[in-house]
C-alpha cells in the first residue's frame, strides 16, 4: 500500500451517490436534434466548416480547431445541418453563442474509421495527432484541450489519473471504472507511452469499492493474457483508494494526497514532474486510438429526487437537457431547480434546451428543499470556519470582505486567484453567505479590469503613434514648402535677367489656370448614368444630413434661448429649401431612369411578407388537425409568393443602372 | 595656522569630489519626462474623447498634475476618479456633470453600403481605429475602437452609428450578490466540516 497523505480543509458533505450508481449505464437513442456550441472548451472556439443543408455523418469533423488551445468538433450522429445560429449555451451565464445545429436522420451512419489495434506500433506524433483530431478535452469540467497537457515541456515521472469523483450526486466516473476498468487501464498505457512511461497512480476516493476492484481485475487479467507475468509497465500501474473527502478530485488536491507534494504557487503539475488527467479523457484515448472515433458521447449522470429514473446515461455531445430529462422520466413539475453539474460548483439552468456539451458529467433535478434554498444571508461572524475548510489555505473571510468592499488589489494579494471554486467555505458558513459567488465576481472583475488596462494601453500607443505622425507630416510639409519657395524664386529671378521684359508672373500664372479650367470644362468627359445617380444620391444625403446637424443645434440653441438661434434657423431654412431640391433632382433622375426605389422596396416587402405567410403556414401543418384546407392555403401562399418574386426579379432586370444598394430614404427631421 | 589651511583644503577637496559624484549622477541617472505624468496617464481610460476638455488623455493628465480637478473623466467614472485619488492622495469627489456621465460602453459602425469613402472620420479617430482610402468604404476596427465618438460628428452622409457592446460569455461575469441581511435564519448543514 501507497502512503496517503491529507490535504488541509474540505468537507464531508452527504454523498447521495446510491441514488444513480446501482444500474448500468444506458444508452439512450439518438435525439432529433443535436445542438453543438462551437466553443465547449477552454481556449479559441472552432470554426465552423459545414453550412445549413450539408449533410454529415456520423464522426464528420464539422467545427476546426483554431490554434494550439483549441478542440475539433465532430457531428454526433448522421443527418442535416439545419442551421449555424445562436442557442443557449450551457455556461453559467445562460448566453447564447454559436451553435452548430444538426437534424438527425436516424440513421446513425458512420464515416470512416481508422481503429489502431495496437497503439504500441504507433509513434509519439501520431498518438498525438490522433488525439488532437479526435476534439479530446479534460471531461472533468474544465474542458482543457488534453492534447495540451499530453507535450510537457518539463520531464514526467507520475501520471495521475483524477477518478476521485468527489462532488455529491454525481456517479458518472464511477460507472464507467466498474463497466470499461479494461479499456481505461489500456487508455493509461497509451498515455504512459506518450509522456515516457512514468508510474500511474489512479486516485479513487474510498466510497466506490466496486469500481477499485474492477480496476484492479483489468490491471491483473491485462497481466496475464500478455506473458502470464507482470512486465515493468503493469507494475507500474496502481489504484489507490483515498479517503472520502470533498474536494479531493481538486487537481492539487489530488496531487497532494496521492504524492505529499504541493504544486508551486502559479505554476502547474508538470513543474514537479506530473501529469493529472481525468479518467473519462482516458476512456476518450482510448476511444479515439483503438476504437478510431472521435469524442461525440460521454456518460452524464442524471439524479435528484425528482428523477424517476435516476442512472448513467449514454448520450450525444449536443443532446438537448430536455430528451436527456425525458428519457431519464424527470418530473419537471417536482423540479424546484436544475444544476448542471454537481450540487457544490455547478450551476443553476433555466432553458431545457441547453445542449450537454463534452464536459457535462450531471444533471441534478432536485425536488423542494433537496437543495438548500436561497436563503437572505446573515453578516459574517468572523467564526473562522471557512478557514477551516478551504483547501487551499486561503482565508475566505478576509477575500469576501476585500470582494464586497470592492479591494480588488487587495483580493489579488491575498490570493484570490489561487481559489479554485469548491465553495467548502460557503458550505460550512454559518451565516450561509454566498462566498463563492463573491469570489467570482472578484475574479471577473479583475479579468475585466485587466483586459481593459491592457486596451487602453494600446490605445495609449496608438494615439501617441499618430500625434507623432501628425507632427512629422506637418514639419515635412512645411519643409517642402520652404524648399519649392526658395527654387521657384531661384529661377524666376533667373528668367528676369535672361530676359527683362517678362510679364508679371502670377497674372502668367492665373492666366494659365484659368485656361486650364476652361478645357476642363469643355472636355469633361460625359458621365456614365451610375456615377451621376450616385453623385445625386451622395449631394441629397449630404444635405440632408447637414439639415439634421443643423437642426439638431438649433434646438439646443433654443433651448439655452442662445443668441444664435435667429442666425441658425435662417441656416436651417436655406438647407431645407437646399434638402427638398436635392431630393427633387435625384427622385427627377431617378424617373429619367426608370428607377423608383419605393416601388422595389414594396416589392420586397411585398416578397418577405408572402414567404413568411408560406413558412408560418408550413409550421402550423405539424400541428393542425385539418392538414387538408392547410395545404391549399399553402399553395395559395405559395403562389402569391412566386408572383411577388417575379414582380421584383422583373423590376430589377429592368432597372439595371444602378446595382449598388440605395441608401435608406431621407427622414427629414 | 597649518592645521587651519589643511582643513580648508581637505573640505574644498571633498566638496569637489562629491560636487563631482553628484553632477554624474545627474546625467547618469537623468528621470526622463515627468513621472507624476505618466503615472496619472496610466489611469487615464485612453478614450481619447476629449469629453475633459482637453485635446486626450495625456493633456488631461498633464493638467491634473498641475492642479486640475480630477473628476472630468466620464468614460473612466468613478473606478479612475478613485485610482486618482488614491495615487495622488487626495479626496475621491463625484464626477462633475458638466462634463458628461459614466455612460455604457459603445463602439463605432459604419453602415458600409453608405460610406461615401470621404476619409473625415479617419481624420477624426484619435487613435487610428478607421481602415478605408479616399472614395473606398471605410470600416471600423472593433478591437481597437476606444467608443470616443469622434468620428460621428464629421460624417457627412452620417453613417456612424454608436451602439453598445455586447456581453458575451467570455467577458460576462458574476455580479456581486445581494446585500445582507440580519433576520430568518434557516437550519441547515447536512454533515461536519473536516477539522483535519
Ligand atoms: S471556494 Fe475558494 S476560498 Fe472557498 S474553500 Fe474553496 S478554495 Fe477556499
Ligand atoms: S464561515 Fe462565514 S461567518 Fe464564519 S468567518 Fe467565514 S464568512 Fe464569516
Ligand atoms: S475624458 Fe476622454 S480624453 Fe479626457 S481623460 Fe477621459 S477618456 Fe481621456
Ligand atoms: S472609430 Fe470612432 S468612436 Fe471608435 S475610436 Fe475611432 S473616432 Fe472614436
Amino acid at each position: 500500500m501507497r502512503k496517503i497523505w491529507n490535504f488541509h480543509g474540505g468537507v464531508h458533505p452527504n454523498e447521495n451517490k446510491t441514488q444513480s450508481n446501482q444500474l448500468p449505464i444506458l444508452a439512450m437513442p439518438t435525439p432529433k436534434q443535436l445542438v453543438l456550441p462551437l466553443s465547449q472548451h477552454i481556449g479559441k472556439s472552432a470554426k465552423a466548416i459545414v453550412m445549413a443543408g450539408d449533410y454529415v455523418l456520423k464522426g464528420q469533423l464539422i467545427g476546426c480547431a483554431q490554434g494550439f488551445v483549441s478542440a475539433n468538433i465532430h457531428a454526433p450522429s448522421s443527418g442535416y445541418v439545419s442551421e449555424l445560429g445562436q442557442r443557449t449555451l450551457p455556461h453559467q451565464s445562460a448566453l447564447a453563442g454559436a451553435c452548430i445545429v444538426i437534424d438527425t436522420d436516424g440513421k446513425d451512419q458512420w464515416i470512416g474509421l481508422t481503429p489502431v489495434s495496437d497503439p504500441a506500433s504507433l509513434s509519439k506524433p501520431d498518438l498525438l495527432n490522433l488525439i488532437e483530431a479526435a476534439g479530446i478535452i479534460g471531461m472533468g469540467g474544465a474542458g482543457f484541450p488534453s492534447v495540451v497537457k499530453l507535450q510537457p515541456k518539463s520531464d514526467i515521472n507520475t501520471l495521475i489519473i483524477n477518478a476521485a469523483e468527489c462532488e455529491p450526486y454525481i456517479t458518472a466516473d464511477d460507472r464507467l471504472m466498474r463497466e470499461y476498468a479494461d479499456q481505461i487501464i489500456i487508455g493509461i498505457e497509451i498515455l504512459q507511452q506518450l509522456i515516457g512511461q512514468p508510474i500511474c497512480l489512479i486516485g479513487v476516493e474510498d466510497n466506490k469499492p466496486e469500481a477499485i476492484a474492477a480496476l484492479n481485475d483489468a490491471i491483473d487479467q491485462r497481466l496475464d493474457q500478455k506473458t502470464g507475468q507482470k512486465s515493468v509497465q503493469h507494475r507500474n500501474i496502481e489504484v489507490c483508494p483515498i479517503p472520502t473527502k470533498y474536494p479531493s478530485g481538486g487537481e492539487k488536491q489530488l496531487i497532494e494526497i496521492l504524492t505529499g507534494q504541493q504544486v508551486p504557487y502559479k505554476g502547474i503539475p508538470a513543474d514537479i514532474g506530473i501529469v493529472c488527467h481525468n479518467v473519462g479523457t482516458v476512456k476518450a484515448i482510448f476511444d479515439a486510438i483503438v476504437l478510431g472515433q472521435p469524442l461525440i458521447k460521454r456518460i452524464t449522470t442524471v439524479t435528484g429526487k425528482a428523477a424517476l429514473n435516476a442512472g448513467n446515461y449514454e448520450v450525444l455531445i449536443g443532446t438537448p437537457v430536455a430528451d436527456l430529462l425525458n428519457f431519464a422520466k424527470v418530473d419537471l413539475t417536482q423540479t424546484s431547480r436544475l444544476v448542471m453539474g454537481g450540487p457544490m460548483m455547478g450551476f443553476t439552468i433555466q432553458d431545457t434546451q441547453t445542449p450537454l456539451v463534452k464536459g457535462s458529467n450531471c444533471i441534478l433535478a432536485a425536488a423542494d428543499l433537496e437543495l438548500a434554498p436561497v436563503a437572505d444571508h446573515h453578516s459574517c461572524i468572523r467564526c473562522g470556519q471557512c478557514e477551516v475548510a478551504c483547501p487551499v489555505d486561503l482565508l475566505p473571510q478576509q477575500l469576501f470582505w476585500f470582494a464586497k468592499a470592492e479591494e480588488f488589489d487587495k483580493a489579488q494579494d491575498h490570493n484570490l486567484s489561487d481559489c479554485i471554486e469548491c465553495g467548502a467555505c460557503a458550505w460550512v458558513c454559518p451565516s450561509q453567505i454566498p462566498l463563492v459567488q463573491y469570489y467570482r465576481y472578484a475574479k471577473g472583475r479583475v479579468k475585466s479590469i485587466n483586459s481593459e488596462a491592457h486596451l487602453a494601453e494600446l490605445a495609449r500607443q496608438r494615439f501617441e503613434t499618430r500625434e507623432q505622425r501628425l507632427v512629422d507630416e506637418k514639419l515635412a510639409k512645411e519643409e517642402k514648402r520652404k524648399l519649392r519657395a526658395a527654387a521657384a524664386a531661384a529661377s524666376q529671378a533667373a528668367k528676369r535677367t535672361a530676359n527683362p521684359t517678362l510679364e508679371d508672373p502670377i497674372a502668367a500664372a492665373l492666366a494659365r489656370v484659368n485656361k486650364k479650367k476652361q478645357e476642363q470644362l469643355t472636355a469633361a468627359a460625359p458621365k456614365s448614368p451610375e456615377q451621376e445617380y450616385k453623385e445625386l444620391k451622395t449631394a441629397a444625403a449630404i444635405t440632408r444630413t447637414k439639415l439634421k446637424k443643423t437642426s439638431t443645434a438649433l434646438a439646443n440653441a433654443k433651448a439655452l434661448e442662445h443668441e444664435q438661434t435667429a442666425s441658425l434657423q435662417h441656416t436651417v431654412d436655406q438647407l431645407t429649401v437646399k434638402a427638398e431640391a436635392a431630393q427633387a433632382q435625384l427622385k427627377a433622375y431617378e424617373a429619367k431612369l426608370g428607377l423608383d426605389p419605393e416601388k422595389e422596396k414594396t416589392l420586397q416587402i411585398t416578397v418577405a411578407k408572402t414567404n413568411a405567410a408560406v413558412r408560418k403556414l408550413e409550421k402550423s401543418l405539424t400541428t393542425a388537425a385539418d392538414p387538408q384546407t392547410l395545404e391549399k392555403d399553402i399553395i395559395t401562399a405559395k403562389t402569391a409568393h412566386q408572383i411577388a418574386t417575379q414582380a421584383l426579379a422583373k423590376y430589377q432586370d429592368s432597372a439595371t443602372v444602378v446595382p449598388v444598394p440605395v441608401p435608406a430614404p431621407a427622414q427629414e427631421s | 595656522m597649518q592645521t587651519l589651511y589643511l582643513a580648508v583644503v581637505m573640505l574644498a577637496l571633498l566638496a569637489v569630489i562629491f560636487g563631482a559624484i553628484l553632477g554624474f549622477a545627474a546625467i547618469r541617472f537623468k528621470v526622463d519626462g515627468d513621472p507624476i505624468v505618466d503615472q496619472i496617464d496610466n489611469l487615464l481610460p485612453q478614450t481619447q474623447c476629449g469629453q475633459c476638455g482637453h485635446p486626450g488623455c495625456r493633456p488631461y493628465a498633464e493638467a491634473i498634475a498641475s492642479g486640475e480637478a480630477i473628476n472630468r473623466c466620464p468614460p473612466g467614472g468613478e473606478t479612475t476618479i478613485k485610482a486618482l485619488a488614491d495615487l495622488l492622495d487626495v479626496e475621491a469627489i463625484p464626477l462633475d456633470a458638466e462634463h458628461g456621465s459614466e455612460a455604457i460602453r459603445t463602439i463605432a459602425y459604419i453602415r458600409e453600403d453608405e460610406c461615401i469613402g470621404c476619409t473625415k472620420c479617419i481624420q477624426a479617430c484619435p487613435v487610428d481605429a478607421i481602415l478605408g482610402a479616399a472614395k473606398q468604404m471605410h470600416t471600423v476596427i472593433i478591437d481597437e475602437c476606444t467608443g470616443c465618438d469622434l468620428c460621428v460628428e464629421p460624417c457627412p452622409v452620417d453613417c456612424i452609428d454608436m451602439i453598445p457592446v455586447d456581453v458575451t460569455p467570455i467577458s460576462w461575469h458574476w455580479q456581486q450578490p445581494e446585500h445582507l441581511i440580519a433576520t430568518s435564519m434557516l437550519p441547515h448543514n447536512h454533515g461536519t466540516p473536516d477539522h483535519a
